[in-house]
């Protein structure tokens, strides 16, 4: 009895470790608090990957860390950017935001320049412009 | 020969066609360090998200806001109603805050109530005065600049501070600054 009890002890935590949801995963249709929808994403990259896109002159400068939260019915959106190298670079970013439909939320917004010291971090934030936006993309591009 | 180089160049000169292009509304200009278009919109972005996270909005009961100036304490020339209005437009779209008529378009307001009470209306369908809504916050803010110039550098940073006033009881619901800085090098 002993025995068969310390097994059924054993399946359950094999079980509950097999159900335990990765971190930044819980909510289905989420990754790191950002709308994937049905897209497969299942670390940063691909969330990084599914959701920064590069415009104009490219540039090496690209998110290491984006992440969502609500604020209200708003989405909150924090891009952490990173600048490796050894030199300051100039960029431009935007947010482009989307509908459940999948078409554009909100006017075009303008393009911000920021400049990032070398071997540095930047978080750019964001709030959307309205509840209708629930999804979104970063746009990047170089200002060297 | 050099009367002819200097003819020349006065034709050449004389006949150099000016070309005019369309731009991107939204990109970023550069052209001088004054304040600019980007300036203006960087300025109302950031206050626009900033403001739809300020609890009194968030609340979701559709406050009514009635905007007031933006001071110009800088060197320049500022349009800084281009500010407001930009402002404004950016939360109406957003659809979480309704706007009072403000005091630089009350006159208008005004008249047009009188002319609808004149004998050429139909009185069934003029409004009624005493019918308009007072607002519950008002808007105002500041912008104020500091210039430096060296020989070949020119800065410039300018700062934007603006703030939501709860106009019964006096108390600030929300503020927020956006600092910006342009610096020109020559040569």
């Amino acid at each position: 009895m002993k025995h068969g009890s310390l097994i059924g002890a054993v399946l359950l935590a094999f079980a509950a470790t097999g159900c335990a949801t990765k971190k930044g995963f819980e909510v289905p249709g989420q990754a790191f608090g950002c709308p994937v929808g049905d897209a497969k994403v299942s670390s940063m990259d691909d969330l990084i990957k599914a959701k920064v896109v590069m415009e104009g002159k490219r540039t090496t400068i690209l998110p290491t860390e984006l992440r969502c939260t609500k604020s209200g019915d708003l989405l909150r959106i924090d891009a952490n950017l990173n600048n490796d190298s050894s030199s300051v670079k100039r960029i431009a970013y935007k947010f482009r935001w989307i509908d459940r439909e999948g078409m554009r939320a909100a006017d075009e917004e303008s393009w911000k320049p920021l400049l990032i010291y070398e071997n540095s971090n930047l978080v750019v934030n964001t709030v959307s412009p309205s509840n209708k936006a629930s999804d979104f993309r970063l746009i990047l591009r170089s200002q060297e | 020969m050099k009367k002819l180089i200097l003819v020349a160049l006065v034709l050449a000169a004389g006949c150099a066609k000016d070309t005019t292009r369309y731009g991107d509304a939204r990109g970023i200009e550069t052209v001088t360090n004054q304040f600019g278009s980007t300036d203006l919109q960087l300025i109302a972005e950031s206050m626009t998200r900033s403001m739809l996270q300020a609890p009194v909005i968030v609340a979701g009961n559709l406050p009514i806001v009635t905007v007031q100036e933006v001071r110009n304490k800088t060197s320049e020339y500022i349009d800084t109603r281009a500010i407001t209005d930009s402002i404004r437009a950016e939360l109406q779209k957003g659809g979480k805050v309704r706007f009072a008529v403000d005091q630089a378009a009350m006159n208008q307001q005004v008249e047009e109530i009188k002319r609808q009470s004149s004998e050429f209306y139909a009185k069934e369908q003029a409004v009624e005065k005493g019918q308009m809504v007072g607002a519950q916050y008002r808007m105002e803010g500041n912008i104020t600049s500091i210039v430096k110039q060296v020989k070949d550098v020119k800065d410039v940073y300018y700062k934007v501070n603006l703030q939501l006033w709860n106009i019964r009881n006096g108390l600030l619901e929300w503020s927020d600054e956006k600092e910006i800085r342009k610096t020109t090098t020559k040569g």
